[in-house]
């Protein structure tokens, strides 16, 4: 056999396998790295994505919420980065900043599917940085006072605290220590759910993490402190969790939590009352109201090979996002989808009150320095609570840490 | 009669007492086996319940079905085997020429063996990453944590399996020399089985150890289908998501065939020990 | 070429090849991060120039810094606590149940077994399962004081600055009581029973046999125990994690948690290997303390 006829069979052989799977050869792979696991969005959106004839492939990895950061600039440093990553709004501006994320600005501005406009502006905020687009909001959330309607019944208080003074008192009323009921729940762990939590209590003061000390902020903190001191929560709310502290308020061992809109589905499952969800309490009657701004943006690394690919996948993602609450439970993050009753009455009153909040909803930062600044702040919630310094002194430090950082 | 009679009091009172220990070291593995029995907000009730009102038995056919545990299990002993192997082969020569001599150089090896321990598996994982990614060694993720982890534990298996060697006495070594046996020879016929209980218990807690590593593989493991059990139990902690009870289910799940296993075999490991055998 | 193969089966090659095929394992997969942590606390490290050595370098600016900041230096006492609470706890606990079941009665073996229990669950679990105990309002641990009548008011061990370092340090000791425990009965059972006949035939009372013959006969034992539960507590990690993450400000912090916390909540990686290249140091000293206890050692 010359080697002519080897020559021969081989482009016979090659030019048959090339005919046979004319999309098989040009499947174009990309790899998207997300929190949800198999019962959450992007879990499932991506596998339809892969599923429909468009010769993109994409390898899920589900990664955990801790380590979503970590493990995406190692992989970065080393060139291991996935095409796509969801992550958490506040470290955005981690990469954003860093030009870790693609500017898909102009990607946007000739989109079909994905309008700027049709999102709140807080999660817009979230993944802007000096102007420029570098991701697309995922979902978004906030908090809220969730209440025991019973317990509230039983003492005889017939409406939802509207003022800080206001929640301190009826916290005391509704605090039951031979019952083992404390009055509220919330968390001021030393992590980033602490920030998330103490943040709106600032912003509605008229402070921010660029002004953490003003006299409003120091109030806000020293009402945790009275919260705590008084064993109107528990001390554990120093090292527990948001999860860990509503799980308390569904077993019916406190009266109020402050959390989101995630917890629905568990309470309603769980919570053996009747409750309630109301705006969180403001400094003053009248005063401005403020949120937290939570959940994950999705966003293109800047050294991905396939960014076109990449964006049409996310194009899928935001195209879905009218199934984000009837399928998941999950609040898109965008004003121009209409919400519809789900039937559950109490899930449903819930949400409206979750949509009132979340036009409140401010993001953190965005700044690339993020975890510093909310380290400082945790920092001081946790001197102040503890006895360590007051109120003033902690926040007066976090000042000092945080304008060395934004310097 | 009398001091037999005593005796049997004897041993029955040590019963007693050790029943009595060991139900208070168990505690926690109870407290993990009610967890998982309990609904979720159950979880947090005050006073806590001892035993759950209603038991929920389908969280383990749940956690089972929906995290497809037997992959993650099968992860798991792959990676606990190969550290379990390399540990034991490259360990027991070091160990035995550890305890055979007294010198500077032995010092300063066994400086080294402790010393190169002393940081977290959370530390030490990104240098690890960045130079196994360097030289490739991530297209082999299960490989890349069985090596990283079998330097971890390696001290432990030289420092335990060295103090085996030191029990077995020099002269009998010697006799083998002197016999006409090589070093090798020696080394093979008569100190390796004279020391063979003490080598096989290391051998099994270090594959204990492995068979619950996390840092590594959560870092260096990537694709779900190659990822052991407890990447797959740190699946079910999140900020918003902690499942207390499914997460207790799956780490009973998790615990068991290898609590099994070690029932069944520590007889025999036990048996070695106390019978004197190590001398 | 004949005569390096016959030095490698017979002679002094032998000895070097065993040893050396360890060592080069263990420097490469354990030496070499710690020189790129060391290398790292002298220079300035961003999350984006992880992956290569050519960094800004920065001198001594990490180390100044660092014992610049108010929390550093309680830190470290923490860790001087927890590690010598955590091993003395350990060992104690650990060497009675050793000595315990070394008395003859029915069943030893298996209840021994199960005092290994620790040692299988992974520490993740263990951290879970802790965090439950000690948990202020619904941990049993609380609930059970309080039937006693040890306590009237729940003990917040995990959330009072006053208990929160002591809450891990009963986790720790739990944990670690296992491998004591174990390695311990190895040392005992190698003791020959004819010394204990012979000091009893001679009047000696237990404490005396104690003292005269166990403890001196265990010395290597007990130097590889203490030195393998330095390196164990140093490296604990998941309970700190999962009961108190180093909480409340910081009152349990200890070096390897705030390492972490440094290099993966702060994303500062310089001043995170900093503290570890601290650690490395006094693990270097107490390496020292081990093996010039060894010189003692006994061969059988």
């Amino acid at each position: 056999m010359g080697n002519k006829l080897k020559l021969m069979l081989g482009g016979l052989l090659l030019s048959t396998a090339i005919m046979a799977s004319p999309t098989l050869a040009e499947d174009v792979t990309i790899t998207v790295w997300s929190l949800d696991d198999e019962n959450q969005p992007a879990y499932n959106y991506a596998k339809e994505f892969s599923e429909m004839d468009n010769g993109i492939q994409i390898e899920y990895r589900e990664i955990q919420f801790d380590d979503v950061v970590s493990e995406s600039m190692r992989a970065f440093a080393t060139g291991k980065s996935p095409d796509i990553i969801a992550v958490d709004n506040p470290e955005h501006a981690l990469f954003a900043g860093r030009g870790a994320f693609l500017d898909i600005t102009d990607k946007i501005a000739a989109s079909s599917v994905i309008h700027a406009d049709n999102y709140f502006a807080g999660p817009l905020n979230s993944v802007s940085w000096e102007g420029k687009l570098f991701g697309v909001p995922k979902a978004t959330n906030t908090i809220a006072l969730y209440y025991n309607k019973d317990l509230y019944k039983k003492a005889g208080i017939d409406a939802a605290p509207e003022t800080w003074a206001e929640l301190v008192d009826t916290a005391r009323k509704l605090n039951d220590p031979a019952n083992n009921v404390y009055g509220l729940a919330f968390s001021a762990k030393a992590s980033e759910e602490g920030t998330f939590q103490f943040l709106p209590w600032a912003q509605m003061a008229g402070g921010g993490y660029d002004n953490i000390n003003v006299e409003g902020a120091v109030k806000a903190l020293d009402i945790w402190k009275t919260i705590l001191d008084e064993k109107l929560a528990s001390p554990d709310t120093l090292t527990r969790g948001q999860w860990d502290s509503t799980g308390t308020f569904n077993a019916g061992n406190a009266a109020m939590v402050i959390s989101g809109p995630w917890e629905l589905n568990r309470m309603l499952e769980e919570a053996k009352f009747d409750w309630g969800v109301a705006l969180l309490p403001v400094p003053e009657v009248g005063s401005a109201r403020s949120s937290a701004m939570g959940d994950f943006n999705w966003a293109i690394f800047s050294n991905s090979k396939h960014p076109d690919e990449a964006f049409k996948a996310l194009e899928y993602f935001a195209s879905q996002d009218d199934r984000l609450f009837p399928e998941f439970g999950q609040l898109p993050a965008r004003s121009d989808i209409a919400l519809p009753p789900t039937g559950i009455a109490l899930k449903d009153a819930a949400l409206k009150v979750f949509q009132e909040q979340l036009k409140y909803a401010q993001a953190r930062g965005p700044h690339p320095e993020w975890p510093k600044i909310s380290k400082a702040i945790q920092d001081a919630i946790q001197t102040a609570l503890t006895g360590g310094a007051t109120s003033k002194e902690a926040l007066d430090q976090a000042a000092a840490k945080i304008e060395t950082i934004l310097k | 009669m009398n001091e037999y009679g005593q005796k049997i009091w004897t041993s029955r009172l040590l019963l007693i007492v050790a029943l009595g220990l060991a139900v208070i070291y168990l505690f926690p593995l109870y407290w993990m086996f009610v967890t998982s029995l309990k609904t979720g907000s159950d979880v947090f009730a005050t006073p806590p319940a001892l035993w759950p009102k209603v038991p929920q038995w389908s969280t383990y056919a749940e956690v089972w079905q929906s995290k497809n545990m037997a992959r993650y299990m099968g992860n798991s002993l792959y990676i606990a085997t190969g550290t379990m192997a390399i540990t034991a082969i490259l360990g027991t020569g070091c160990a035995y020429v550890l305890a055979r001599y007294r010198n500077m150089w032995i010092d300063i090896g066994l400086f080294l063996v402790l010393m190169l321990q002393v940081l977290p598996a959370s530390l030490m994982v990104t240098p690890l990453f960045v130079g196994f990614n360097q030289i490739g060694l991530l297209e082999l993720p299960r490989t890349a944590v069985i090596l990283a982890l079998s330097a971890k534990t390696m001290p432990f298996f030289i420092i335990l399996v060295r103090a085996t060697f030191m029990a077995v006495p020099h002269e009998l070594e010697e006799a083998a020399l002197v016999d006409g046996n090589s070093r090798l020879g020696a080394f093979w016929n008569i100190v390796l089985p004279l020391a063979r209980n003490g080598i096989l218990v290391s051998a099994i807690l270090i594959f204990m150890q492995a068979f619950g590593e996390f840092v590594y593989s959560k870092s260096m493991i990537q694709t779900s289908e190659l990822q052991p059990a407890s990447v797959g139990l740190n699946s079910f902690m999140g900020p918003n998501t902690n499942e207390w009870n499914k997460i207790m289910a799956f780490a009973m799940m998790y615990v068991m065939p290898i609590l099994g296993i070690f029932i069944l075999l520590q007889r025999r490991i036990v048996a070695g020990l106390t019978s004197g055998a190590l001398k | 070429m004949r005569a390096l193969f016959s030095s490698l089966r017979d002679g002094k090659g032998f000895d070097i090849s065993l040893i050396a095929i360890a060592m080069v394992f263990l420097i490469l997969f354990s030496g070499a991060p710690l020189v790129y942590n060391a290398i790292m606390s002298f220079q300035e490290v961003d999350i984006f120039n992880l992956g290569t050595f050519i960094r800004p370098w920065v001198g001594l600016d990490n180390y100044r810094s660092l014992f610049a900041d108010p929390s550093t230096l309680p830190i470290f006492w923490n860790t001087v606590v927890f590690v010598f609470s955590s091993i003395a706890g350990q060992f104690i606990v650990g060497f009675g149940l050793a000595l315990f079941f070394t008395l003859k009665f029915p069943g030893a073996a298996y209840l021994r077994g199960l005092f290994l229990v620790s040692w299988v669950m992974p520490g993740l679990v263990v951290g879970a399962i802790w965090n439950w105990i000690l948990s202020g309002d619904f941990g049993i641990l609380n609930h059970f004081l309080k039937s006693v009548g040890f306590i009237s008011e729940n003990i917040f061990w995990r959330s009072d600055i006053n208990y929160s370092l002591w809450a891990v340090i009963i986790a720790n000791i739990w944990l670690g009581t296992a491998f004591n425990m174990i390695l311990l009965s190895v040392g005992l059972a190698a003791i020959p029973r004819d010394v204990y006949e012979a000091a009893e035939l001679d009047g000696a009372t237990a404490i005396q046999r104690f003292r005269t013959i166990t403890l001196p006969m265990m010395r290597a034992t007990i130097g590889a125990v203490v030195s393998l539960g330095l390196i164990f507590t140093l490296q604990q990690f998941d309970l700190f994690a999962a009961i108190t993450s180093g909480g409340p400000a910081n009152s349990s912090n200890v070096a390897q948690y705030k390492a972490w916390e440094m290099s993966f909540r702060e994303y500062d990686f310089a001043r995170g290997a900093t503290i570890s290249v601290l650690m490395i140091v006094v693990v270097m000293i107490a390496s020292v303390i081990y093996v010039r206890s060894t010189k003692q050692e006994v061969r059988g």
